[in-house]
């Protein structure tokens, strides 16, 4: 007798921890792109949950909140590990946060699908025996390659684009200093004929300005320096918060670049409904207006503005429901828990995101395990963000030149 | 009794770990690295200077750490000793030029120091990385959480001690003398500029090595974090709420307030930090002596 009850209490024990999927998820959530994140993960697992659950099992997900602080960010992975005993890992955002979390990672190596962090010391970091790390934003490296890819496709669709000359105005900080610097790289590539840039760019300039953000917010020199150079193409790398001084600057001093490119981690909120947006240039993962594109995208965008009464404004709004739903699939696939077999599932499955592009896992430069490798070049018009290119997503004709500052 | 007391605890704090899981260590480290940092500035407020160049001795070592295992194949736990001393050095030569100055252009210009040193990081690049970081493939002792925590909190009762031994010898009686007037400690025969320089120094060094112990734990340095603003208003904020001009007062304030963060954080996921701000200001507000300035006032008042 008291052996049966050993046995049933084993069987029930068993069964209770094998009765939920735990997915641990770490976002900043007080930011607004963890917060939309989060919002799409907890979406994705409603929708999991409502249509069965996975293997028979219903999904459960704990978000914990990494302040965007590394030492936080990397004590969320040893809860949600510990405390909360998650089976797999997702989320993220900032890579200093990311570069804390990965020596905690290792030390536990479950499986683990990641949504942000772009700095290829990220990459570094993980180096190349991880198997079990998935890392679906493109890496910087990735980002820059993708913007040539859609310059020189933009300039075959559109003969009268040039792209030979290009400014890049950045911000002092690490986000802007290094994305000068892969352009230098890319430039000097460039000149041996070799490199994604190869023909395109003949000539590259830059100069730093202090970002809005951090105190700066004066970028008249910069600009002013642009316009002596007359270049083709104009970027600005920096924040949210210099997007639309740089805008009314540059209409103060008479610069209208051809193309004027805006590439800031973040947009402000209704930057588009300020009329000097109209016809300026980004750089982004996502954009609104895919959903009349993709029906993936116009599904997520109608489930989120139902289930949370707010519309997705950042591209890791659908990232983070693409997170869950990518991995949910693997596990399908997989039709069972064991690690390799998920593992294996993930590397061949293809899954068609709301970000827009099919999602399929292909190696980087060290590690094995990528997922997206372009972001999108995207265009203001009248107040709604525009995909130009992968023209296979493209919501709106180019708008080129830059139409200016007259009337606005 | 007292010492014996005081022993319990830290044998007590030592075994911790084969009791507690690896989440409650690891936000115990994060206290303990905290803590010994709102210790540092407590002991340098203790000779009536506001230093605010916290952020960047902390993030001096962390990179003198990661560039001396890097680069120079020193051992990881050699490397927070060369970071300790290389904070040091830093501190003598810029000590000998700023501590001449006093109240609000010392804090300044201390202030200035954690941009100077950012600034350095982020363009020698062939040494430290440059804006992207530095990281190393592997953390010290191979990630395992308990020999951190006990390297950690070694660290942390040395700088308790030092703390104690500033308030035990006659340290003590030449510092409070600088704070209170300085005018009367050189009358008196204090060198000033002799004690302001060695706590300047002994507190960037003790800065410098938990920097590099951050960085030890974390393998990895990237300007934009390391010299972040947390490592200066985090441990000034502790050592506020628990008490300044103590030994005890900034441990209590590092333990309350990074136990209240990560308790709200479990009660509140969204809205933590609004509440942990709130917690914060009220305490400032009504108790400006701090917890443990508070209490002892209290204790004094009734007897």
């Amino acid at each position: 007798m008291k052996r049966l009850f050993v046995v049933l209490m084993a069987l029930v024990v068993a069964l209770g921890f094998a009765s939920t999927i735990k997915i641990g998820a770490v976002l900043p959530l007080s930011d607004i792109t963890g917060r939309q994140a989060a919002n799409a993960m907890k979406l994705a697992v409603k929708e999991i949950n409502e249509a069965g659950g996975v293997l028979g099992m219903p999904v459960e997900l704990f978000i914990v909140d990494d302040e965007m602080k590394p030492e936080k960010g990397a004590a969320a992975i040893d809860r949600l590990a510990t405390v909360e005993k998650v089976d797999f890992f997702v989320g993220g955002m900032s890579s200093g946060v990311h570069l804390a979390q990965i020596p905690i990672l290792k030390k536990y190596q479950k499986i683990t699908v990641w949504i942000g962090a772009a700095s290829y010391r990220c990459e570094e970091a993980i180096g190349p025996d991880a198997d079990w790390y998935f890392h679906l934003h493109p890496w910087d490296y990735l980002q820059g390659e993708s913007y040539a890819h859609g310059w020189r496709a933009i300039t075959q669709k559109y003969p009268q684009v040039k792209i030979e000359k290009i400014f890049i105005a950045y911000e002092e900080g690490a986000f802007g200093t290094s994305s000068f610097k892969s352009y230098q790289d890319e430039f000097e590539l460039a000149k041996k004929g070799t490199g994604v840039w190869a023909g395109l760019m003949k000539d590259l300039k830059g100069a730093p300005f202090k970002s809005a953000a951090l105190g700066g917010g004066d970028y008249r020199a910069v600009l002013m320096q642009a316009k002596q150079y007359n270049p083709d193409l104009f970027i600005w790398a920096g924040y949210d918060a210099d997007a639309i001084p740089i805008l009314i600057q540059a209409k103060e001093i008479g610069f209208a670049p051809k193309l004027f490119v805006g590439a800031p981690p973040g947009w402000p909120a209704d930057f588009g409904k300020n009329p000097l947006s109209h016809g300026v240039i980004l750089y982004g993962m996502w954009a609104p207006a895919l959903k009349d594109v993709s029906p993936i995208a116009r599904h997520f965008w109608d489930a989120y503005v139902k289930e949370f009464n707010e519309e997705p404004a950042t591209y890791f709004a659908p990232l983070g429901y693409t997170n869950i739903m990518f991995l949910i699939e693997g596990i399908k696939k997989a039709g069972s828990l064991d690690k390799d077999a998920i593992i294996k599932a993930l590397r061949e499955i293809e899954y068609d995101s709301p970000v827009g592009g099919v999602l399929k896992i292909s190696p980087s430069r060290i590690i094995k395990n990528q997922g997206f490798r372009a972001q999108k070049i995207l265009q203001w018009q009248n107040g709604v963000q525009h995909v130009i290119w992968p023209f296979e997503y493209q919501t709106a004709e180019l708008i080129y030149p830059f139409p200016g500052w007259t009337g606005k | 009794m007292k010492y014996f007391m005081i022993a319990i605890v830290c044998v007590l704090c030592f075994l911790l770990p084969f009791f507690v899981g690896a989440y409650l260590i690891h936000v115990l480290t994060s206290i303990m690295i905290f803590l010994s940092l709102a210790l540092s500035w407590d002991m340098m407020l203790r000779t009536g200077q506001l230093s605010f160049g916290i952020a960047g001795f902390f993030g001096l070592g962390a990179y003198a750490s990661i560039i001396a295992v890097d680069d120079f194949s020193i051992d990881p736990l050699w490397s927070i000793l060369v970071a300790a001393g290389f904070a040091a050095l830093i501190a003598l030569a810029l000590g000998w030029i700023v501590l001449r100055l006093r109240e609000i252009y010392f804090a300044i210009t201390t202030l200035a120091l954690s941009s100077v040193f950012m600034i350095f990081a982020r363009n020698l690049s062939d040494l430290t990385g440059g804006s992207a970081g530095k990281v190393l493939y592997e953390s010290i002792f191979k990630g395992d959480s308990i020999k951190i925590y006990w390297l950690v909190l070694s660290v942390a009762l040395t700088v308790i001690l030092v703390s104690e031994l500033f308030q035990r010898t006659r340290i003590r009686f030449a510092i409070n003398a600088i704070r209170d007037d300085e005018i009367a400690a050189k009358c008196s025969g204090v060198n000033i500029f002799k004690y302001l320089l060695f706590v300047f120094v002994l507190t960037s060094a003790i800065q410098g090595a938990v920097g590099a112990l951050y960085a030890q734990q974390y393998a990895f340095v990237e300007p934009e974090s390391t010299f972040s603003a947390n490592f200066l208003l985090l441990p000034m904020s502790m050592a506020l709420v628990g008490g300044i001009y103590s030994s005890l007062g900034p441990i209590i304030g590092a333990v309350v307030l990074g136990l209240a963060s990560e308790y709200l954080k479990l009660i509140m996921p969204y809205g933590h930090l609004i509440i942990y701000g709130l917690i914060l200001v009220l305490t400032i507000m009504f108790l400006p002596r701090g917890i443990y300035g508070t209490v002892v006032n209290r204790i004094a008042a009734k007897r």
